[in-house]
């Protein structure tokens, strides 16, 4: 593939400027960006080259591939794989066996130090990592030869950001994510199960127009996607407010569109941008769909209790080693004999109080 | 033998027992217990959070009985409690605290926070950082007999006017009456109605009683002061006294604390049960009602309302029988604002009205009082408690308010139905 800019490469596509601008505009808005910044957005992309982009797939479940793919707006969502060069992705190339390894080499050599790598899926490490192999291959191999010269690392999906549901206990594989094992490089964590495809698109364009990385919060996030809850822009939120609560998911509650936190929903502690971007071509979003949130951009979100408890429960009950508890019980006892015998000494020099004793000598 | 700060620490340590732990250790900090202080609520100053009060004795408590405490403690980390840091607390655990026990019932945990008070004292009385006032009282009661001084002569004189007014005397040391009647000092003082009231009721009841020359002080110094060795001394007379005459009942007067005293505290202090019940007038005239020995005519048509002492309410139960009482005399008869047990004290209680240090901050605390009083409109107080009724009284008369008090025993002896027991003249 050829690497010209993105503003030539679009006109050869024939989409129209207004087209790009209006995406480009989407994007400003969807990122929180002021609104000027949009023609910064259309004059940055169009002059940008498109960057060599290598998608490794591990232990996954190919959903956040089918997300993206499934985004209801193809004609931009289409142009975002034209702004960059996809050389490698296991579901989406046309090339497979020795011809596909061949140009994820090809790649890794040509734009050493300019190309992005997106990654889905965890990385089992038990075992010498033998439970995910391609090519012959372990992951963690595969991950730490093409992180070497990636210029950025965008881990995609809630395994590749946090283990997901391969380190769900008692994780048999050893999963972790990418940032537990790519230390030298930045890292952006994509999470969700699957993410929003915008959410992945827009990082994108973002690393496009600036050359840089977004913001991101403690936990890797884009500021911009995941700098708030579910719960902060839910449509159900006044009803929490007044305290209503849907009992069941059939109740009078449930179907006047009362707030799902008794029956589960994770909404208060998610950070995504479920409620606003929304899913499907904006059509809806699981609350929208009478279901509460299940917390999947969250880390450890598969083992934090069960989806149909509310938050206020405890997720599993207190668990302490038992040495801890035998030396707390032994300090607990031997605290307490000392201050038997410190209050029985203190009794047994109380001499009976008199009026004489209420004066305080002066000297 | 004399006060010293050794010996008052030495208290708190013995003093220091389960429940005081567990209030320190499940105290939230939540200070809910600063808006039920009326020196709160009425100064606005955090000083006087009730669980501030404690300071001193979470301190001791820390640092003699929880390990990190003990460790701070060796390692010099942190500084015990001194003479001077009592002696700033003195204002703090007896001239604003009037053991009303207002937050103890509010704190969200649990906490008894005004036993913790009451056992404070114990290390402050006897690290000599007692109010003057208290202590002279406590001299007093344990020296005289009573409080304020008042001897067998005076309670005679006293019971010679009521032969005068009504016709009627009163028995002393009647071996085997059923009744043992006690007074406040300050009933013998400044209330003699008191008397006279129970002379015509136990009349009408037809119910044998008497009073007795070793034991007529029924208000305890060394509960208010937080001497439990001098409490028991005090207690003790009464219930040699009562043991002595064979009675079944002894009857405490009107008076709150007298009532905890003898009633709640004192079988604790002397280590055994009684061998009679301990009633408070109160709950005797309700049974006498409601056994039909009490005939009432008349009502009161003037509009009143009631004060509840804090230590009937809060701390003794007595809720339903001044209201009950109450009925039976006044037609136009309105509630107080939080009426009950969460009724806000007069300002005096817990040894308070004997501190006279404390007498400008009491008036400050009054205005609660004042303010739920003038919402009733009512121009006539009735209460049950011989100290609640001088406070009362004091701080009507400073802030001018023409309110006319009165004790609920005397309204319902005045309104009993026989005409020849009520054929009072007045002198």
């Amino acid at each position: 593939m050829d690497h010209e800019t993105l503003g030539e490469r679009l006109r050869e596509q024939g989409i129209s400027r207004r087209a790009f601008l209006k995406f480009c505009a989407a994007m400003a808005s969807i990122m929180a960006l002021p609104p000027g910044t949009a023609n910064a957005i259309a004059d940055a992309m169009s002059k940008a080259t498109r960057p060599s982009v290598i998608w490794l797939s591990f232990q996954e479940c190919t959903g956040c591939t089918e997300s993206l793919t499934r985004s209801y707006t193809p004609t931009l969502e289409s142009l975002i794989f034209d702004m960059i060069s996809l050389d490698y992705h296991h579901t989406l190339q046309a090339a497979s066996g020795f011809a596909a390894e061949k140009s994820r080499i090809d790649a890794m050599r040509n734009f050493y130090g300019k190309y992005l790598l997106v990654v889905d899926g965890s990385i089992p490490l038990h075992d010498g990592g033998i439970y995910s192999t391609i090519a012959g291959r372990t992951n963690l191999d595969l991950l730490q030869e093409a992180a070497k010269g990636a210029a950025a690392i965008i881990a995609v999906g809630t395994c590749a950001s946090f283990g997901g549901i391969p380190n769900a206990k008692p994780n048999p594989t050893g999963a972790v994510s990418v940032s537990d094992i790519i230390k030298d490089k930045p890292v952006v964590n994509i999470s969700g199960c699957p993410p929003i495809p915008a959410v992945i698109t827009g990082v994108l364009a973002h690393y496009l127009t600036f050359g840089a990385l977004p913001e991101l919060d403690d936990l890797g996030r884009p500021r911009s996607f995941y700098g708030e809850t579910i719960h902060d822009r839910c449509y159900r939120r006044p009803f929490y407010d007044q305290g209503k609560f849907a009992k069941t998911f059939d109740d009078e509650g449930a179907r006047n569109g009362w707030c799902l936190f008794e029956l589960g929903c994770k909404g208060p502690t998610t950070h995504n941008a479920c409620a606003t971007t929304k899913w499907n071509g904006g059509t809806s979003f699981p609350i929208e769909s009478g279901h509460g949130c299940l917390g999947c951009s969250e880390p450890h979100f598969w083992d934090a209790g069960s989806f149909y408890s509310a938050l206020s429960m405890p997720a599993s009950a207190l668990s302490l080693s038992t040495d801890a508890a035998i030396a707390g019980a032994a300090i607990g006892v031997g605290v307490s004999i000392a201050n038997r015998f410190k209050k029985r000494a203190a009794k047994s020099v109380h001499v009976t109080a008199t009026i004489a004793d209420l004066e305080k000598q002066h000297e | 033998m004399s006060a010293t700060l050794n010996k008052g620490i030495g208290v708190l340590k013995e003093i220091i027992d389960a429940p005081i732990a567990s209030f320190f250790s499940s105290c939230v900090h939540c200070g809910l217990c600063a808006e039920a202080c009326l020196f709160y609520t009425e100064t606005g100053d955090p000083k006087y959070t009730p669980i501030h009060k404690l300071e001193p004795l979470r301190r001791v408590y820390q640092q003699e009985y929880t390990l990190t405490g003990r460790l701070t403690k060796m390692l010099g980390l942190s500084k015990p409690v001194t003479d001077d840091e009592l002696d700033a607390w003195q204002p703090l655990v007896y001239d604003s605290c009037t053991l009303c026990g207002r937050c103890s019932l509010v704190c969200p945990v649990g906490n008894d926070i005004v036993y913790m008070v009451r056992k404070l004292r114990e290390g402050m009385a006897i690290s000599g950082h007692a109010p003057d006032g208290l202590v002279e009282a406590a001299g007093r009661s344990v020296e005289i007999g009573s409080p304020m001084g008042v001897r067998l002569p005076a309670v005679k004189a006293q019971m010679k006017h009521v032969l005068e007014d009504t016709g009627i005397e009163i028995p002393l040391d009647v071996t085997g009456a059923e009744y043992m009647v006690l007074m406040s000092s300050m009933e013998i003082i400044s209330f003699p109605e008191y008397l006279a009231a129970i002379a015509r009721i136990m009349k009408q009841a037809k119910k044998s009683w008497t009073l007795c020359s070793d034991a007529f002080e029924a208000t305890n110094s060394g509960i208010q002061i937080g001497v439990s060795d001098i409490a028991r001394v005090l207690v003790q007379r009464i219930v040699d006294g009562a043991e002595k005459l064979k009675v079944k009942t002894v009857i405490s007067p009107e008076c709150g604390h007298a009532y905890t005293a003898l009633r709640w505290e004192g079988p604790n202090l002397i280590g055994r049960p009684y061998t009679f019940d301990v009633l408070h007038i109160l709950e005797v005239l309700d049974g006498f009602y409601d056994q039909g020995l009490l005939k009432i005519s008349g009502f009161e048509e003037a509009r009143l309302t009631f004060h509840d002492p804090c230590q009937l309410v809060r701390r003794g139960g007595v809720l339903e029988e001044p209201r009950k009482l109450l009925k039976l005399v006044a037609n136009n008869y309105v509630e107080m604002s939080d009426p009950g047990k969460m009724n806000w004290c007069c300002g005096g209680g817990g040894g308070v009205s004997a501190i006279d240090e404390a007498e400008n901050l009491r008036l400050v605390a009054f205005k609660t009082k004042k303010s739920q009083l003038e919402a009733t409109g009512a121009k006539t107080l009735v209460t049950a408690c011989a100290n609640c009724r001088i406070v009362l009284e004091e701080g009507l008369e400073h802030y001018k308010m023409n309110v006319h008090v009165t004790g609920l025993t005397e309204m319902i002896a005045d309104h009993l139905a026989t005409a020849e027991i009520n054929s009072r003249e007045m002198p």
